[in-house]
């Protein structure tokens, strides 16, 4: 049974706190009153399987999807009143679920509209690039950064999605299902790549998945969703052997068979 | 508004409604808005004509030429614009627009073609066999066309609304508009099922296309595109995806359009139209039968 | 030379007047805007500026002034009111503003002229003012094409949910671009109206959208160079194309349904293309060289062995 004193948010300071928030489409209850913090410098994860409302949460917080109720804080400073666009500016990036690449630009372009967030006049653009190139580098991309996505396979296209949400120098990275679609290797490079951020800058990461083993390979802490809410937290060895957890994966254990 | 106002509103309204139909049927189903359609309703009215010129033919032959050569032309629009658009276009919202532009542009051409041959004059069927009789019926005129207009309307209306719930075809049509690949797994064929659509959205027009004629007397050739905005408004006021909003539509706005003809306005007629597509798009745009769209992202 | 000039002047200032009209409808599309109001403000712009020369005696500077202003600003209102559109809905909310344009200027008594419109507006433009006035326009545009703001204008069009989560405040990108749209309408209806003396209710309708959507299409719209491109040709092609003579329509009509089908990018966008590809075979053919073979980073494994980065063209494709 995980304990909140499990939470590495003693001691951390904290980047994101996220009161009581519930989305509600209609009738559908996407997110149902969830209630989590993020402490700086920590990897994080949401487990869920498909439809616990992971991505509408992440919706919320970017504030793509107006909150039915509850509240946000960046820093200790309330921001769910902001529109979309002014995430960016909090220190807010994202990767999305499907790959949303401009094809008509070439990778290094596609990061660049990364960096170009809080760029401005002639400084602004060659910090820009410098920005651009660090996070081409982080991320292995030096070679391929003059194609174009759609000569690139689905796995590097993946990691340009990161080096542009990275690119902006964010505090806080929120990661929407990055590895779907990826076989294990492909996975630990990902995963290897998050550790990397988190030793070399320090950044706060925020990992959505369903994926049980790179949840648990990646992330220092983990939260678990089904049906809007959260079913459990804590150090991910535990999370994952949570009854609760079981079941929302494999279901409620029954009498065993001869 | 008069008695005899009313009784012409119902008749421009039945006209309405058979044009708007067509375009609402293949917009609320496959998806597509049709540009071309203001055109097929007006080449079919004038092959027609083209045809009554050379053989003098009853009222019944001429509908059906009328009907035959819209249904022609939607088919062939379909196989050779749309459905190519359909196949390469790389998701739905370029295709939308492109499939705007593809009709706008195929609907140039049987436009110049009328217009080269009637020479800018307008075109009726005064060669037919037919002849229009009137009648007094409680103080008000009524004349066989209109008759024969409000029963079609009416019917094929009422007809079209109760069969695309009731029937199978009516569902696998449905499905389509709603979600195209479960559709085409659970059997649906749906180029085969968009070609046989279009083709009876373009009959409708030519059915329009001829009766308006026998009404008014003669049509020009720009008569297709004024009816086609028209449509547009019919089916926003309505509420796209629903055939009786359609029906609905084409009546409110044959009232609408009448109030301010007899009122003598006739001059902004046709600002009728475009008022209402303003209107309802910024106030109510699921329109008036519609249901609100609630999305998820 | 001169002679030619003088020979083909209608021509020459008509290119310019249609690239301002064509960039009307490109700059909205560029964002993602599908507005057609560029060809309802040609309409405001020519009758405001023939209304200022004629009704209130103002010069042609300043009639031309008037009628830009005016325009932008009804673009601005429009785009301010229409903001929640999108797609189909807001294209043809923008016809329908059009064609209201057209039914007030029917309606719109001594002011307007009526059904018959107003004549003598006759200004004194020569070719070069228009030729100032569309260099400094292309230069405008062309420097949003490119750097940082033509990424983000990219972005705001293809994905506006990405925009935004890259701080991006796309409403005031599009409530921009419907502004720019009115305002290079206006410019186009003015110096038109202007060079042509008189405007009547007939010059605003279906067909003249129809005109400048044939433009950008076949040309290209992702690019001012297009519209200029998509200008010349149907400036020029009936001149050039005699025998085609009264069948001129059917022949627009089948061009634009061809470019809608096959050339989705226009002429421009052909091109583009076309050297695009042709860099890529050389790319290639010079060598594998050119695919990465280990990743310089010790710590990410070589990716080539998993997953490598190019992908063939056979495979490539399958994601939808």
């Amino acid at each position: 049974m995980t304990t909140v004193d499990d939470a590495p948010a003693a001691g951390g300071a904290t980047v994101l706190q996220i009161e009581d928030v519930a989305v509600y489409f209609g009738g559908v209850r996407a997110v149902d009153g969830v209630s989590l913090t993020l402490t700086a410098g920590k990897i994080f994860g949401i487990l869920g399987p498909n439809g616990s409302g992971k991505s509408t949460l992440l919706a919320a917080v970017t504030r793509l999807v107006p909150l039915t109720r509850g509240r946000l804080r960046c820093d200790g400073r309330f921001y769910d009143r902001l529109p979309p666009h002014a995430v960016a500016g909090l220190g807010i990036a994202r990767t999305f679920q499907t790959v949303r690449l401009l094809e008509g630009r070439t990778v290094r372009e596609n990061v660049l509209l990364g960096a170009d967030v809080a760029a401005g006049g002639r400084a602004g653009r060659r910090a820009a690039a410098q920005r651009a190139d660090e996070a081409i580098e982080l991320t292995g991309l030096q070679s391929v950064q003059r194609l174009r996505p759609d000569e690139l396979s689905y796995g590097y296209q993946r990691r340009v999605e990161i080096a542009r949400a990275i690119a902006m120098c964010p505090r806080l990275l929120l990661l929407d299902e990055p590895t779907a679609g990826m076989n294990r290797q492909e996975r630990e490079e990902i995963s290897a790549l998050m550790h990397r951020l988190q030793q070399e800058r320090g950044l706060t990461q925020l990992l959505i998945e369903h994926d049980v083993q790179m949840m648990t390979d990646t992330c220092d802490y983990l939260f678990a969703m089904n049906f809007g809410r959260l079913i459990a937290e804590g150090a991910p060895q535990d999370v994952v052997r949570d009854p609760a957890v079981q079941e929302a994966y494999v279901g409620k254990r029954r009498s065993r068979h001869a | 508004m008069t008695l005899q106002a009313l009784l012409d509103a119902l008749t421009l309204g039945s006209v309405y409604l058979l044009f708007a139909l067509g375009m609402a049927l293949v917009w609320g189903t496959i998806g597509i808005l049709n540009f071309a359609h203001g055109v097929t309703f007006m080449f079919s009215a004038f092959v027609a004509h083209l045809v009554a010129e050379q053989v003098r033919l009853p009222m019944p032959a001429i509908v059906v030429i009328a009907v035959a050569t819209g249904a022609l032309l939607s088919t062939l629009t379909q196989l050779l614009a749309f459905q190519p658009i359909m196949k390469r276009a790389r998701d739905y919202r370029t295709a939308e627009m492109r499939i705007l532009i593809g009709g706008i542009g195929v609907a140039a051409i049987p436009l110049a073609v009328a217009q080269r041959i009637s020479l800018g004059s307008p075109f009726g069927y005064q060669t037919s066999s037919y002849r229009a009789e009137v009648y007094q019926v409680l103080g008000l005129r009524v004349t066989t066309t209109g008759l024969i207009i409000l029963a079609a309307g009416l019917g094929i209306g009422i007809g079209a609304s109760w069969w695309i719930r009731a029937s199978r075809q009516g569902l696998a049509l449905r499905s389509i508009g709603v979600d195209p690949v479960t559709a085409s797994l659970m059997g649906v064929n749906r180029s085969a099922l968009a070609l046989s659509t279009m083709a009876v959205a373009g009959g409708l027009a030519g059915l329009a296309g001829a009766l308006l004629t026998y009404h008014l007397g003669a049509i020009a050739s720009e008569t297709g595109d004024t009816f086609l905005i028209k449509a547009f408004a019919i089916i926003v006021l309505g509420g796209l995806g629903c055939m009786t909003g359609s029906v609905l539509g084409s009546y409110v706005l044959a009232a609408a359009e009448t109030v301010v003809l007899v009122n003598n306005w006739g001059s902004w007629v046709d600002a009728v139209s475009f008022g209402l597509i303003f209107l309802v798009l910024l106030v109510r745009p699921q329109g008036l039968l519609g249901r609100a769209e609630v999305r998820r992202t | 030379m001169t002679t030619w000039y003088y020979t083909n002047i209608v021509l020459i200032q008509s290119t310019f007047t249609t690239l301002l009209l064509a960039l009307s409808l490109q700059v909205p599309m560029r964002v993602g805007v599908f507005s057609f109001a560029g060809v309802g403000c040609f309409g405001l712009g020519g009758y405001a500026a023939a209304i200022a020369m004629t009704r209130f005696d103002m010069s042609t500077a300043e009639s031309v002034a008037v009628g830009t202003a005016l325009a932008g600003v009804a673009a601005l209102l429009l785009g301010l009111l229409v903001q929640r559109l999108t797609g189909l809905y807001l294209a043809m909310a923008t016809v329908a503003f059009t064609l209201i344009v057209s039914v007030v200027a029917v309606n719109g008594g001594d002011l307007t002229g009526g059904a018959g419109g107003i004549f003598g507006a006759l200004g004194d433009l020569q070719t070069w003012h228009l030729l100032v006035a569309a260099v400094v326009v292309v230069a405008l545009l062309a420097m949003t094409e490119r750097g940082a703001i033509g990424r983000r204008v990219e972005a705001v069009r293809e994905n506006p949910e990405l925009a935004a989560s890259f701080g991006i405040n796309v409403t005031r990108y599009r409530v921009t671009a419907f502004t720019v749209s009115g305002v290079l309408g206006g410019l186009s209806g003015a110096f038109t109206i202007l060079l042509r003396s008189t405007v009547t209710p007939d010059a605003i309708s279906f067909h003249l959208i129809v005109l400048a959507l044939t433009v950008i299409i076949v040309g290209g719209w992702t690019s001012w160079l297009g519209a200029l491109v998509g200008s010349v040709i149907f400036v020029w092609l009936p001149s050039m194309l005699d025998f085609v003579g009264d069948w001129e329509a059917v022949v627009y009509g089948a061009i634009v349904a061809l470019a809608a089908v096959f050339l989705p990018e226009g002429v421009v966008g052909l091109i583009g293309a076309t050297v695009r590809r042709l860099r890529r075979v050389r790319r290639r053919a010079g060598g594998a060289g050119a695919v990465p073979a280990a990743a310089p980073d010790a710590d990410l494994p070589d990716a080539d062995a998993a997953s490598p980065a190019v992908v063939p063209p056979a495979t490539r494709g399958v994601t939808q």
